[in-house]
């Protein structure tokens, strides 16, 4: 009854608004509006929601711990640093000692860094961020560059031009999109002054992790990994952890949305 | 889309939520990270920090030098005999070197005799030699 006069007081806003007023089976009444979500997207964005969120109340979703150990860091001479007058005054406090002055770099410190770095790139790329691998070191150039390639990103390893963020619409046209993450494994340029792509990722607001060895300027990274970045040793493990995490972080989300029931559309081949 | 580009000012994060905050960022244009970020945290802000000429000042030592206890035996150990008949394999993590098995020995000779820092150095050098380990002074003749 009381059912019934309600919908009478509806059936006249009925035209204006479109709502269909519908029954559950215990009584309760529901309304959908019907013209502006079809109930089968609006539950898309909440399961979208849910496989968003639900990897952020984790600490290790992704179990990167066990990707590598502080034996593993120690074997790839992660801790050898520059010379004393090399150093810069911003990474003293990430240095454990200076042997026979040659700085040492506390790997108690980098592991700690290097844990957040990499939750970081995996939570990124897990939402389909776009990562950006930058180097400047011509020796490694190819290393990185297949790298990217290995796990669906980009790579930047060649001189980088003035306004490639900051002028980002006009060199490559109106609407581009740019790196959500970029990843330095040289925080360095080849005359050894900070690489510009740093200041430029902090003035476009865009997150940036950074190998720093013991000459770096660590201030303008979002999340600097302290450790070696001249032995290819070191080079090696940090191109291998970097694809181990994008490449697993891609392969959970896949997972996740099969396990929600979103199963992407199929590509016409 | 909108965007500050002071990156001497604050940090990231801050930018961009303070950009939310006051509706020039639709949250429908929240940054992919901006979750991510706000969840796990970096340890240290990554605030731009003025580089300082403080070139008047004496710069303590805040970075220690690291020495250890045996250092003093391995110089004596290269003054006298050089680099020792050995050559560095350092491709090899547990590698042993001439100087390392003569700072064991003397280690040991120290612990289990009483005798003072010359003789215990000949000793050594004894001990080393009754081994198989030529060591050869440096400045002296060489050996085929």
């Amino acid at each position: 009854m009381a059912a019934r006069a309600l919908t009478k007081g509806l059936l006249g806003i009925r035209n204006t608004r479109l709502l269909t007023v519908g029954y559950s089976r215990n009584g309760h009444m529901y309304t959908t509006a019907a013209h502006v979500k079809s109930p089968q997207n609006r539950i898309n964005s909440n399961t979208t929601d849910k496989i968003l969120s639900q990897p952020l109340e984790t600490a290790d979703f992704f179990r990167l711990s066990e990707l590598f150990s502080l034996k593993d860091l120690f074997d790839a001479r992660i801790h050898l640093g520059h010379k004393k007058g090399c150093r810069h005054r911003l990474m003293e406090p990430y240095l454990f000692g200076c042997r026979l002055d040659q700085d040492i770099i506390d790997l108690d410190q980098t592991m700690e860094h290097l844990q957040a770095a990499l939750n970081f790139t995996a939570h990124v790329a897990y939402r389909g961020g776009v990562i950006l691998l930058v180097s400047r070191r011509r020796q490694f150039s190819h290393l990185v560059e297949s790298t990217a390639q290995d796990c669906g990103e980009y790579a930047h390893t060649r001189y980088w031009q003035g306004g490639l963020l900051t002028n980002g619409p006009i060199q490559y046209g109106p609407g581009v999109r740019l790196p959500d993450l970029i990843i330095f494994l040289s925080t360095l340029n080849n005359v050894f002054q900070q690489h510009v792509g740093i200041r430029d990722a902090a003035k476009m607001n865009i997150p940036t992790v950074g190998v720093v060895d013991s000459n770096c300027n660590p201030s303008l990274v979002t999340y600097p990994v302290p450790g070696n970045d001249d032995t290819p040793a070191a080079i090696d493990l940090y191109c291998r952890l970097f694809k181990m995490t994008i490449n697993r972080a891609k392969d959970k989300r896949r997972q996740m949305e099969l396990l929600h029931g979103l199963s992407a559309a199929p590509t016409p081949s | 889309m909108a965007g500050s580009r002071l990156e001497k000012f604050g940090t990231v994060f801050t930018r961009v939520r303070d950009l939310m905050r006051s509706g020039v960022i639709k949250s429908s244009d929240k940054p992919i990270w901006y979750d991510v970020f706000s969840a796990f945290p970096p340890k240290k802000e990554p605030l731009y920090v003025k580089p300082q000429s403080r070139s008047y000042i004496k710069k303590e030592e805040t970075v220690l030098n690291i020495y250890y206890r045996e250092d003093e035996i391995r110089a004596k150990f290269y003054e006298v005999y050089g680099t020792g008949p050995r050559v560095f394999d350092l491709s090899k993590s547990n590698f042993f070197s001439t100087c390392e098995r003569f700072v064991e020995k003397y280690k040991e000779l120290k612990c289990s005799g009483k005798l003072d820092e010359a003789a215990l150095f000949e000793e050594t050098g004894k001990a080393l030699l009754a081994e198989g380990i030529v060591l050869r002074r440096r400045g002296g003749p060489m050996t085929i």
